[in-house]
């Protein structure tokens, strides 16, 4: 698995290595050097893309802008200062980061921010930034900038192999960080963020860091690549530059070719360009924005998750068909030039990727891991020992609502706390408190000492905290054991994605999901989900579970199943704040009972006690139900 | 004097912008449908009232009942294609941009990617304007801040005192309790999206009658009507008129004051501020959350 991608990667950097020879050998125009330095021009862009708003989720229409920064940068210090082409490409690339990092920082910091909003503002920066270049005579001032042909290595030859050898480089560059990306930490924050960012943060990744990683490599490909490109344009105006061309061609092609994988939208650039290309030949231009927007739409509605992902369920018939039809074109040699062939077999190797298959794709079996580690070192849970959780006076309005007022209670370890009280008496809300979801609006929580006002949310996992949701909210992308394996990577204590991926075993274990760890969340039953959100707590390592109604909408089989498990996390040494309704569950496993009613803490203490404390009966049963109870 | 002139000059074209992003604004809040092929309606409906009024006669303003006619239809379609395969709301963006890139590509074969613009002889409005005072104002802005005046006073009695209208604000609050009400929200949002078609058919027909018509201008006027849309809260009617207002005396003023090229930048930091701090618009209403 791993090194096949390896092998993928190496062959597709071999494989451009050698096109110059074969172009040379077999005698072919430079038609085709050009022709492919557009498909690596193309592939560099969209992979760039691909890294911020395929991984993580968050599109954006503003691909143009990096673009143009780096076309700019290359215009302005090279063609109009006569600074070194290298210096200029290095700069471009800086700027378009520093730009990237900008757009980050305002837009990842608004609360409000939903990925909608963030495309509509990514669609504005171009205009800006168009507007601005045409504005300052620094810039552009309107007149446009000749660039004249750098000076290159002999050895090179043409202009085209020059040009050609500088978009291979980028384009491998490119794949290479969307590759490493995939297989490690910062590939696997983004898709979590893709997938469900506030429940990332909550298992411990810091999300705000890592989108701002994503678009920075985003603005730094986008504008290197940009930069080379404008070597190429020869001509560079401010219509010609920020304009829809970039933006939209990046999204079709990602979409086109598959978001999850690197190779995607290498893929995508591969198609789209060669339809491009033959289009324009056959004398369709002016049907090409009409061809490209039917395909992204068909795309959306039909076939969302790609060509990669198609293809990669049949590689060998697809690969198959793409060679076999360009050897028969080729030795046949009736019709057509290469570039038609390849059309040609591409378009085979669609529809032997998209032909029904009769045997439903299973999910494939992996390795055991070998390596177990021990989960937690033996300590018999003490009777209430330090205490890890402290809040004093906690109270939180949401507008003119009290949902908590005054609450104190503090969580030691060894205890499995019991939290009732009827509906809207503010029991999920200090749970979100606890976790650092939401921010207090009087009073203060302390989690192990460190007080939570103003510390973001994976810090407050990273302090101990680990919470579950009463709706389960799995990454739905992910197998069950990367679900578990992301919280181990951005735990409390992290591991890379192949440990993580081992030691998620162990959790699964843990709640009894092993025999489910390949399944996607989308096939398992919602006790099943209910298990995972606390194996994917477990193995964050806290101190402190917070159970949000783990119950909820269980059988009763199910039920003492649940119950069974948290009593084994309980015992392994985790502290647990379990919120639940069923009350003899509650009775059977608390070491302490805390009622809330109304936002107000009502009473707490040993089980039977609370339970009998005539308030508690009354808030809870309500005054008829005291009556009925005895 | 010369900046009250361009402040009051821009938010009157500034309720051009109003009136595209009304529908816009509508279905975004009510359906969770961001439109971005309502722009190409409004492209089409003013290369219609160009086509119908050149080659007719007929008065510009008159043929807006046949732009508004086609544009209601093809609202429509699109909507219950979007309520056929269930569109999401992020989907919905990318398939409109799909559509838009479509309609515009489709326009340009059909008119050519040449400026275009009714005659003097066709179109009385084009030229004409109003004195009042030392302020002379052009009759197509005046017109088109008469229209979005009447498409907002319209809309929210629709919206207020109609069973249809109460029906889709149940919508945009909760849809699944609607549902549960028994509210055929099929029926409800294609209705609704054929009624944006049609204000995107009169916005297309009011631009025609004071600009050059080329069939890349949808994308000069996305940025800023999504300003509006925005910094209007989405869903809001009044907001909408009260923001493109806003937007065009701002925009009006930066050109006066700074230059032309100047207000997009300061239009969309306006909407980065109104994101930080008031992120459901700037002019909330009861009704909308």
């Amino acid at each position: 698995m791993r090194n096949r991608g390896w092998i993928g990667l190496a062959l597709v950097a071999v494989g451009l290595a050698v096109v110059p020879l074969l172009v040379e050998v077999l005698d072919l125009s430079t038609f085709y050097l050009v022709f492919l330095s557009g498909i690596l021009f193309w592939t560099a862009q969209s992979t760039s893309w691909n890294i911020l708003s395929g991984y993580s989720g968050y599109f954006s229409f503003g691909q143009g802008a990096f673009y143009g920064v780096g076309v700019y940068s290359m215009a302005v210090l090279f063609g109009r200062h006569g600074l070194d082409w290298l210096v200029a490409l290095a700069i471009g690339g800086l700027l378009a980061m520093l730009l990237g990092l900008g757009i980050g920082f305002v837009a990842f910091r608004l609360r409000s921010l939903r990925g909608e909003i963030f495309a509509l503002l990514t669609l504005a920066v171009p205009f800006i930034l168009a507007a601005l270049v045409r504005l300052s005579d620094t810039i552009d001032g309107g007149q446009g900038i000749v660039v004249p042909v750098p000076e290159f290595p002999e050895a090179l030859g043409s202009f085209q192999s020059f040009f050609y050898v500088c978009s291979a480089v980028v384009g491998v560059f490119a794949l290479t960080v969307a590759f490493v990306m995939e297989r490690t930490r910062y590939g696997w924050a983004l898709f979590a963020v893709r997938d469900d960012e506030a429940v990332a943060e909550g298992l411990g990744v810091p999300t705000f860091r890592h989108k701002m990683i994503a678009i920075a490599a985003n603005g730094l490909i986008g504008g290197v690549s940009g930069a080379v490109f404008g070597l190429n344009l020869g001509f560079i105006s401010v219509e010609g530059t920020f304009n829809l061309t970039v933006p939209l061609f990046v999204i079709v092609m990602s979409v086109l070719g598959g978001r999850n994988h690197w190779a995607g939208p290498m893929l995508g650039a591969v198609y789209i360009h060669t339809l491009q290309n033959r289009l324009a030949d056959s004398g369709f231009e002016g049907w090409s924005l009409i061809v490209l927007g039917g395909i992204l739409i068909l795309l959306v509605v039909l076939a969302p998750e790609g060509l990669m992902a198609r293809m990669r369920r049949r590689p060998w018939l697809v690969s198959g068909a793409l060679v076999a039809t360009l050897l028969g074109l080729g030795l046949w040699g009736g019709w057509g030039q290469p570039v038609d062939w390849l059309a040609v077999g591409l378009a085979a190797a669609v529809v032997v990727a998209f032909l029904p298959s009769k045997r439903r794709s299973g999910v494939t079996a992996r390795a055991r891991p070998s390596a177990a580690e021990r989960l937690y070192e033996d300590e018999t849970p003490g009777e209430r020992g330090r205490p890890l959780v402290v809040a004093e006076g906690v109270t939180k309005d949401f507008g003119g609502v009290h949902a908590l007022r005054g609450v104190s209670l503090t969580v030691s370890e060894g205890e499995l706390i019991g939290l009732v009280g009827p509906n809207g008496s503010g029991k999920t809300t200090l749970v979100n408190l606890i976790a650092g979801a939401s921010r207090l609006t009087a009073g203060t929580i302390a989690v192990d000492g460190t007080n939570l006002a103003g510390i973001p949310q994976h810090r407050v996992a990273h302090l101990g905290i680990a919470r579950t949701y009463q709706i389960p909210r799995p990454f739905s992308t992910m197998t069950l054991r990367d679900n578990v394996a992301v919280a181990i990577m951005f735990g409390r204590d992290p591991h890379g994605l192949s440990e993580a991926r081992a030691a998620a075993e162990e959790f699964l274990s843990l709640v009894g999901l092993d025999h489910l760890a390949a399944e996607y969340p989308g096939k398992v039953n919602l006790h099943e989900r209910q298990l995972l959100e606390m194996a994917r707590a477990m193995a964050t390592r806290p101190s402190v579970l917070l159970l949000d109604e783990a119950l909820a909408g269980l059988n009763p089989v199910e039920v003492d199943n649940a119950v069974r498990v948290v009593r084994r996390i309980h015992d392994s040494g985790v502290a647990i704040v379990f919120v639940e309704h069923v009350l003899r569950v509650v009775n059977q496993l608390a070491t302490r009972i805390v009622v809330l009613d109304h936002g107000v803490l009502l009473a707490e203490g040993d089980p039977a006690a609370v339970m009998s404390d005539p308030a508690v009966v009354s808030a809870y049963l309500g005054k008829e139900g005291h009556a009925r109870s005895h | 004097m010369s900046e009250l002139q361009a402040a009051i000059f821009g938010a009157l074209s500034g309720s051009l912008f109003a009136v595209m992003a009304l529908g816009l604004s509508l279905l975004w809040g009510f359906l969770k449908i961001i439109n971005l092929a309502h722009f190409g309606m409004v492209l089409i409906g003013a290369y219609l009232t160009f086509e119908v009024a050149t080659s007719t006669g007929l008065d510009p303003l008159l043929t807006v009942v046949i732009g508004a006619a086609a544009m209601f239809v093809l609202g429509a379609v699109v909507q219950a294609g979007f309520e056929r395969w269930q569109v999401s709301e992020f989907n919905s963006l990318l398939i409109s941009y799909g559509l838009l890139i479509i309609t515009v590509q489709v326009v340009s074969n059909v008119w050519t990617a040449d400026f275009q613009r009714m005659g003097t002889d066709v179109n009385p409005y084009g030229a004409n304007s109003i004195r009042i005072g030392a302020l002379s104002l052009p009759l197509p802005t005046l017109l088109a801040a008469g229209f979005a005046v009447v498409l907002v006073v319209a809309g929210k009695l629709v919206l207020e005192r109609t069973y249809a209208g109460r029906a889709l604000q149940a919508f945009g609050q909760d849809r699944e309790i609607a549902s549960a009400f028994g509210i055929d929200h099929r029926k409800l949002s294609i209705l609704l999206a054929g009624m944006a078609g049609a204000t995107a058919a009169i916005a297309g027909m009011l631009h025609a009658l004071g600009e050059s018509l080329h069939p890349d201008a949808p994308f000069e006027w996305v940025g800023r009507v999504f300003a509006i849309v925005i910094l209007g809260g989405i869903g809001n009617l009044t907001g909408t008129l009260y923001a493109g207002l806003l937007v065009g005396a701002i925009s009006g003023l930066t050109a006066a004051i700074w230059s032309p090229s100047a207000s997009p930048f300061v239009v969309f930091s306006m909407v980065v501020l109104a994101l930080v701090f008031r992120p459901t618009g700037l002019f909330p209403s009861k009704a909308v959350h």
